[in-house]
């Protein structure tokens, strides 16, 4: 019997009385992706699966199809693969309507090879052999602006009025009403939907915010994210406003999803020691830092991801890790036996937070499981380095990153060669697709970037 | 550091030996323009200009913000991206139209005129552009056991067939139209919208189709 029908979910529905369930899951651009299905409809699917083309893991975020390689053995001519609802996130999105989160499956019953949910899940449960279980816990980081995404549009996403204003940048509370009531009405949605949150406040750019959502397991957490960031969208278009999660929304600060991690075992977090980093953490670190090269592509998925990297300005920009340091990539929290925590710095705004979840985690597995000893940590700022320190720079292009992730094996035996192949193949055509079809390599942000990544994913 | 070939990779009797170098992590761009005037030196096309020792030429696309800027030197040419210099010559050109220029050249007419003959070096014959087609790409993950290129003669049609196995693309157009994509000289995916090619294989296989395009064409 395939894996499909095996591990289905028989939950049964719930009595909402909802007209309609809406089918949610990413792509691997972080498109959060789905359709309305009715109540009959779903129940009549919900443990086979529901059918989407295959198209949807084979088009960019301009909708032109992405050509250059051989598409994985399981794509045909528009075929169809099946979302498989997750019977745990069934909720009430709104008075008749039902949301639920699902992953996409083949025909076989196997896990389709580049869903990002499904690829969370095989990291996850590759961490439970080594008797682990991780806890994540997401930074959102996102732009309001005064205008309609209607008017965000017509002006091709630029020359926008930030909400709250242009004074101040991080933590200041005497921001203008109409972005406190923005960020209250998200809270209000957040609770509504059942997703906890922790914190919301100003960040360093003009109508910038950062909300962060509770730490939890890597698939829930992932899940609150994609629905979350979903829900600012939706109460910025009824409020007249737009959000944008653009590596880089304007000429100023960029945009990240700092992701949060730890280890337990046996019920106890496995990074604390009483005088420093565990060894575990320190493994983990080895591994995080082995492979950060390759995960930039992953993190740093689009063009306008790598106009972040900028010294001084807040992202890392070099390959290091410190305790309680964070100018560098990974930063240790220590001696604290709840909150002792990595804290991935890399990933942009714009990254899909299932695939970053899936190359950190593998990045924590390598380490653990082949004992991976880290550099030497960086005491002094990780900005500005001078060569000759040994400390290695991170890929500052899409091309440069997606070489690192071709060539990296530890990447490629966990995340699995099909999906590094797919995902390298998409960042050439990117590329390609920046250069040739209207951007502007030297302009702080082009048109094209504006247009292309403002709404989406 | 720079990548950097000397042509010729070939047998023209004309070709020459110039070093054309393109900046590490070269745009489409520079990487067209400096397998185009590869291209030239290995056949032999508008050596005056790719011997010149001095001058330094601005490409600009028509239609997007892509430019390039080729510099000849004592020891070779070389390519990057962008305009960051003023330079002696600039030219504008449809890059979807074997660089043809869409306005007249400004500074240096001359070397202007020089730069765009050595970016359009005579089309191969549209078999030994197969040929060449196939020996560059025969080896990507993906790609077709067999190559079938079709086209109509003066004897009828004509086809060529490379490569031996179970899995077969069939390319047909006019000669000059294979000639012209699998030289690399137009961009396969271009020309398939165009309605000047018409192909028979499966959308993986076209995907193939088009890397092997942009290897030929860009040399990635």
């Amino acid at each position: 019997m395939s894996e499909l029908a095996t591990t289905a979910t028989s939950a049964p529905l719930r009595d909402s009385g909802a007209r309609a369930v809406r089918l949610e899951a990413t792509n691997h651009d972080g498109c959060f992706l789905g359709k309305n299905v009715s109540p009959k409809k779903f129940a009549a699917g919900k443990d086979a699966g529901f059918a989407f083309a295959d198209l949807l893991f084979g088009l960019d975020l301009g909708n032109a199809p992405v050509f250059g390689s051989a598409f994985p053995a399981w794509r045909g001519h528009l075929d169809d693969v099946y979302l498989r609802p997750d019977m745990s996130t069934l909720v009430e999105w709104k008075p008749g309507l039902d949301s639920v989160i699902g992953d996409y499956w083949l025909k076989d019953g196997t896990p389709v090879p580049i869903c990002p949910r499904n690829l969370v899940r095989k990291m996850v449960e590759r961490l439970a052999g080594l008797g682990f279980t991780a806890t994540v816990a997401v930074e959102i980081e996102a732009t309001v602006f005064e205008e309609s995404i209607h008017e965000a549009r017509a002006r091709g996403y630029r020359d926008l009025s930030p909400l709250g204003g242009s004074a101040g940048t991080a933590y200041h509370l005497a921001k203008s009403q109409d972005w406190i009531d923005y960020m209250n009405a998200v809270a209000d949605r957040l609770d509504e939907v059942g997703i906890e949150w922790e914190a919301w406040n100003d960040e360093d750019a003009a109508g910038q915010i950062e909300l962060n959502i509770a730490p939890g397991d890597p698939i829930k957490v992932g899940d609150a994210w994609a629905r979350t960031r979903q829900i600012m969208r939706e109460v910025a278009f009824e409020r007249g406003h737009s959000v944008t999660f653009m590596a880089k929304p304007t000429a100023g600060y960029g945009q990240a999803s700092h992701i949060n991690l730890s280890l337990q075992r046996d019920g106890a977090n496995a990074f604390y020691a009483e005088n420093g980093p565990s060894d575990t953490m320190l493994h983990a670190i080895g591994g995080l830092l082995a492979t950060i090269e390759g995960n930039t592509s992953i993190v740093l998925p689009q063009i306008t991801s790598y106009r972040r990297l900028v010294d001084l300005s807040g992202p890392p920009v070099t390959i290091s890790w410190g305790i309680s340091n964070k100018t560098a990539a990974v930063r240790a929290v220590c001696g604290h036996p709840k909150y002792s925590r990595l804290e991935y710095r890399l990933p942009g705004a714009d990254a899909n937070l299932y695939l970053a979840l899936a190359g950190v985690l593998a990045g924590v597995i390598a380490g653990v499981e082949r004992k991976i000893a880290p550099p030497e940590q960086v005491t002094d700022m990780a900005w500005c380095l001078p060569p000759g320190l040994g400390i290695d720079r991170i890929p500052d292009t899409i091309t440069k990153a997606a070489a690192a992730l071709d060539a990296d094996p530890i990447l490629r035996e966990l995340l699995g060669d099909e999906f590094v192949d797919f995902w390298i193949a998409s960042r050439k055509w990117e590329w390609m697709q920046f250069h040739t079809a209207g951007g502007d390599p030297f302009s702080e942000l082009s048109e094209w970037e504006s247009a292309r990544y403002f709404e989406l994913p | 550091m720079a990548e950097t070939m000397t042509a010729p990779t070939s047998t023209s009797a004309d070709a020459a030996e110039v070093d054309v170098r393109i900046e590490d992590d070269a745009s489409p761009l520079v990487r067209l323009i400096g397998r185009t005037l590869r291209d030239s030196a290995r056949t032999g096309h508008a050596l005056d200009t790719l011997n010149r020792s001095t001058g330094t030429v601005a490409i600009r696309s028509h239609d997007t913000p892509q430019a390039a800027t080729i510099t000849f030197g004592d020891n070779g040419i070389d390519v990057s991206s962008g305009v960051l210099v003023e330079p002696d010559a600039a030219v504008t050109v449809d890059l979807n139209a074997r660089f043809a220029p869409t306005a007249d050249p400004s500074g240096d007419t001359d070397l202007a005129g020089g730069v765009l003959q050595a970016l359009t070096p005579p089309l191969p014959g549209w078999r030994d552009a197969a040929q060449r087609f196939w020996d560059a790409t025969r080896s990507l993950p993906g790609i077709p056991d067999v190559l079938i290129a079709v086209t109509e003669g003066p004897e009828g049609l004509e086809q060529a067939v490379l490569g031996d196995g179970p899995t077969q693309y069939l390319v047909a157009g006019a000669p000059e139209t294979l000639a012209g994509v699998f030289s690399g000289a137009d961009d396969l995916v271009a020309v398939l919208s165009s309605g000047a090619l018409g192909i028979q294989g499966t959308m993986s296989q076209l995907s193939v189709m088009a890397g092997a395009s942009w290897k030929v064409r860009y040399d990635v």
